[in-house]
């Protein structure tokens, strides 16, 4: 009930429209009985109800409302007719679109087509043409690998074997050229096939296939007879190489002329040559008939180890025959010449023409012939060149021992030593190269090369090694093989002049063996490194450098650098100690291996940092400082901030100041809709 | 919504002008109701149909679903009317209820003014409702449909209108009673 009560409005619309379910009516009676509020709505809408009725009723559209609307409708939107109209019934059919659609596609694809310039032979036509020539290679292939087969003569044969092929295989669409052949070839052998003909017309009406296949036996059986008589008229080069490995070059040379004839050849040329290691190499030519070729080849390849054989043949029938056609026709133009010249007729420079013409003929007439001439005698004869070489070709004569030293010496006085090893020079040994070099800071060092004979090296070098101490002796010894490589079990060994290079330097440039670094902390520092020279010298050391230097907090800083003989370098470690307190020592050696070195007096280096504590409080920090850092950090940052701000702005303006726009036009339009 | 009805919207958005046609005969009144719902004007009520069917069938392609094509022409011709009334100075309806054709007697021709001007106080939505459930006649799913209401949503707009007219005419109607 209260729903009822609640929505009395909703309930009374539809009752009154008629629109509520009979339990919802009956439900909405019992309501109305109890409640007079509701009662009184009921009648106030009712009444509304009614006088809605009675006021929409005159509104509502005359009965030629919907004539109207169709007629102004048709006004408005003309119907389409003709073509337009079929055209448009035509495009709403669901065929007809798809249609449409493939055509479009169809006429980009043949504009693409268009545009890269593609050729649209289907691939139907080209497997055809493909097909064609499938056909017709083998049919050539056939007659021209035959080897009685070819030349001015072979085209003939070409055509009549591959003529059957054609006619069996090849489809109606074949080449126009092909097809000329074939009716040349019917045209040619009229008489042949006549009585062929005949026969077969007799009979009964014979197929065209059948006819043409008896013409081209016919055909065939006449080019079979050519290549016999062609054979002998070939005009064929042959030659060969052969590389052989031998034992004896001699015996060699002798069996190749015995075998050359035997083949009814002979030997054309010989020569040889003979190695370091006494082993001779060398190169037979011989000539033999072509027809013997083969079994001359097959005879030498027993002489010894075939390494390389090449056989080539080149067929100089073409141009054998053009020359002689020409040859033939230059005879003919010089006995014409001639017979002008005989008839003496015409005018003096007439004469001088043919005169001239004539030379120029002979002079053709006769390289003509020496051509033939030449070809004739390499037809005649197969060329076969040899190269011999004997076995162990490689094997070295001598070898040959090569001994190179290299030291380097360290002396106080380079220019002493320098003069003792020139000291040295005699037959035995001799100097060929000695350079001293003083450079501008007036560092002396030399250097030198000497060639020592074999049996003295020992001495001398003894002799060099003991002016100064050594250091980095490096032999070297090369064993060089000589007329071939490898190895050889009867070839003599012989020892060369032992090669020696010194470098000489005084011992300040040597390099440290052992480095040292170390700290001392000291309060007086300039004191303590005067001690520390003291020291140093006591143990046979030399102070190479020092500073000394002073900061603006006080502190004091003394760098020596000390060079000792490493056998005292122990002892002045222990005396450093009663300077002040020693610190972060490292120590640094470098082990060379391979050469020697004297290791007792190799010098080490120590570098040596005396240093005072200074002020405890610097200049660069403290309360003050901490203060100052801070004021100019912060300025910093506030100068830093204020930059990205004005950047911020810059960048928003437009932004906002568009925004601000837009609102105000928006409200612009939207306050006169309001009002109305 | 039957099987023929179906097929005539869809014969009518595939562009078959009969189809269409009868589509006319058988809504314009429909959306006469709507358009004069809004305008509370004839005459622009007829236009604004003349303008919708004619709107409609240059855009008929824009439906898919045929079952939706009442629906979307009656929408046509709401957004359609209150363009037009949107457009529309603000015009008294005095003006147009002093018309002496349209007044039967002095009585009526003051509660015809009172309605109208109560009329125009409520929603278009609700007005649209009116008139369609006065001048047709239709059932209330049907209304709902045409509007693109929901199920049952009718019931309470025409019940809220009514109330509110109700309450604005109490002393005329008072008078009448």
């Amino acid at each position: 009930m209260a729903i009822v009560h609640d929505e009395i409005d909703n309930w009374l619309a539809a009752d009154l429209h008629g629109q509520l379910s009979t339990d919802e009516r009956s439900a909405l009676h019992a309501h109305l009985v109890d409640c007079a509020e509701c009662r009184k709505t009921h009648q106030e809408t009712k009444a509304m109800n009614k006088i809605l009725e009675e006021t929409l009723a005159q509104q509502k559209p005359d009965p030629t409302f919907e004539q109207r609307m169709l007629t102004g409708f048709r006004n408005r939107v003309p119907e389409r007719t003709g073509l337009l109209k079929l055209l448009a019934d035509l495009m709403r059919m669901r065929a007809a679109q798809v249609t449409a659609v493939a055509a479009v596609l169809l006429g980009l694809v043949q504009l693409g087509r268009m545009i890269t310039g593609e050729t649209g032979t289907p691939p139907a036509v080209r497997d055809r043409y493909a097909n064609k020539q499938l056909f017709e290679q083998p049919s050539q292939v056939a007659a021209t690998s035959e080897p009685g087969r070819a030349g001015a003569l072979g085209k003939a044969d070409e055509l009549a074997a591959g003529k059957p092929k054609d006619l069996a295989l090849a489809p109606p669409q074949s080449a126009v050229e092909t097809r000329s052949k074939v009716e040349q070839d019917f045209k040619a052998l009229p008489a042949t096939v006549a009585p062929a003909k005949t026969a077969q017309t007799e009979g009964a009406a014979a197929e065209t296939g059948t006819e043409t296949e008896a013409t081209s036996y016919t055909a065939e059986a006449t080019s079979a007879e050519t290549p016999s008589s062609e054979l002998a008229n070939r005009k064929l080069i042959r030659n060969a190489t052969v590389e052989l490995e031998i034992v004896s070059f001699d015996d060699a040379v002798q069996k190749i002329t015995a075998f050359a004839n035997e083949e009814r050849g002979y030997v054309a040329t010989t020569n040889s040559q003979k190695q370091a290691n006494g082993k001779l190499r060398g190169q037979v030519i011989v000539k033999v008939l072509p027809e013997n070729l083969d079994r001359f080849l097959q005879k030498i390849r027993g002489l010894g180890e075939l390494k390389n054989q090449t056989l080539g043949t080149e067929d100089v029938t073409k141009t054998y025959f053009d020359t002689d056609a020409r040859l033939k026709n230059a005879r003919v133009m010089e006995e014409r010449l001639i017979e002008m010249l005989k008839t003496k007729t015409g005018k003096v420079s007439d004469l001088l023409q043919v005169e001239k013409e004539l030379g120029r003929v002979r002079e053709d007439i006769e390289k003509m012939q020496g051509e033939l001439k030449y070809w004739d005698s390499q037809v005649q004869f197969a060329t076969v060149t040899i190269s011999l070489a004997e076995k162990d070709m490689e094997e070295p004569a001598a070898f040959l021992i090569k001994e190179r030293s290299q030291l380097a010496l360290y002396a106080p006085d380079v220019e002493k030593i320098y003069n003792d090893i020139k000291a040295l020079a005699s037959q035995k040994v001799q100097i060929t190269n000695a350079q001293l070099n003083r450079d501008y800071s007036g560092r002396i060092s030399a250097t030198m090369s000497m060639l020592i004979a074999p049996e003295e090296s020992e001495a001398v070098i003894g002799r060099v090694k003991s002016f100064g101490r050594v250091e980095n002796f490096q032999t070297q010894t090369e064993r060089i093989a000589q007329g071939g490589n490898g190895m050889s079990e009867n070839a003599r060994t012989k020892r060369d002049k032992v090669e020696l290079n010194i470098t000489i330097s005084r011992e300040e440039q040597e390099q440290a063996f052992q480095q040292t670094s170390l700290r001392i902390r000291t309060s007086s520092v300039d004191k303590k490194a005067k001690d520390l020279r003291g020291v140093a010298e006591k143990q046979g050391g030399r102070v190479r450098s020092s500073t000394f230097s002073r900061d603006p907090d006080g502190r004091e800083l003394a760098n020596v650098w000390l060079r000792v003989p490493m056998k005292n370098y122990p002892a002045l470690m222990q005396s450093l100690d009663s300077l002040g307190k020693v610190e972060n020592v490292t120590v640094q050696r470098q082990d060379r291996t391979g050469t020697q070195i004297d290791e007792a007096n190799a010098p080490a280096d120590i570098s040596i940092q005396v240093y005072s504590q200074g002020n405890i409080v610097s200049h660069q920090s403290g309360p003050l400082a901490t203060l100052r850092h801070t004021v100019a950090q912060s300025a910093g940052a506030i100068m830093w901030s204020l930059r990205m701000i004005g950047v911020a702005i810059a960048f928003l303006a437009p932004w906002v100041i568009a925004v601000f726009a837009i609102v105000w036009i928006a409200r612009r339009v939207i306050r006169p809709r309001r009002k109305s | 919504m039957d099987a023929s009805e179906r097929e005539q919207y869809r014969a009518a958005i595939h562009g078959d002008r009969d189809a269409f046609e009868m589509i006319i005969r058988t809504h314009s009144r429909t959306l006469f109701a709507i358009a004069y719902g809004i305008l509370q004007n004839r005459e622009e009520a007829e236009d604004v149909v003349q303008d919708s069917l004619v709107k409609a069938w240059k855009m008929r392609w824009r439906v898919r679903d045929p079952e939706k094509f009442p629906a979307w022409l009656s929408m046509i011709a709401r957004h359609r009317a209150h363009d037009v009334f949107r457009k529309r100075r603000p015009v008294p309806f005095t003006d147009e209820a002093i018309d002496p054709n349209q007044a039967n007697t002095p009585d009526t021709l003051a509660m015809d003014q009172q309605l109208h001007s109560a009329l125009a106080t409520l929603p278009e939505l609700h007005r649209a409702a009116l008139t369609l459930r006065y001048f047709e006649e239709m059932d209330y799913s049907t209304i709902e449909n045409t509007l693109g209401l929901t199920n049952g949503a009718l019931r309470g707009i025409l019940g809220r209108a009514l109330a509110s007219l109700r309450k604005q005419l109490r002393p005329a109607l008072a008078s009448t009673d």
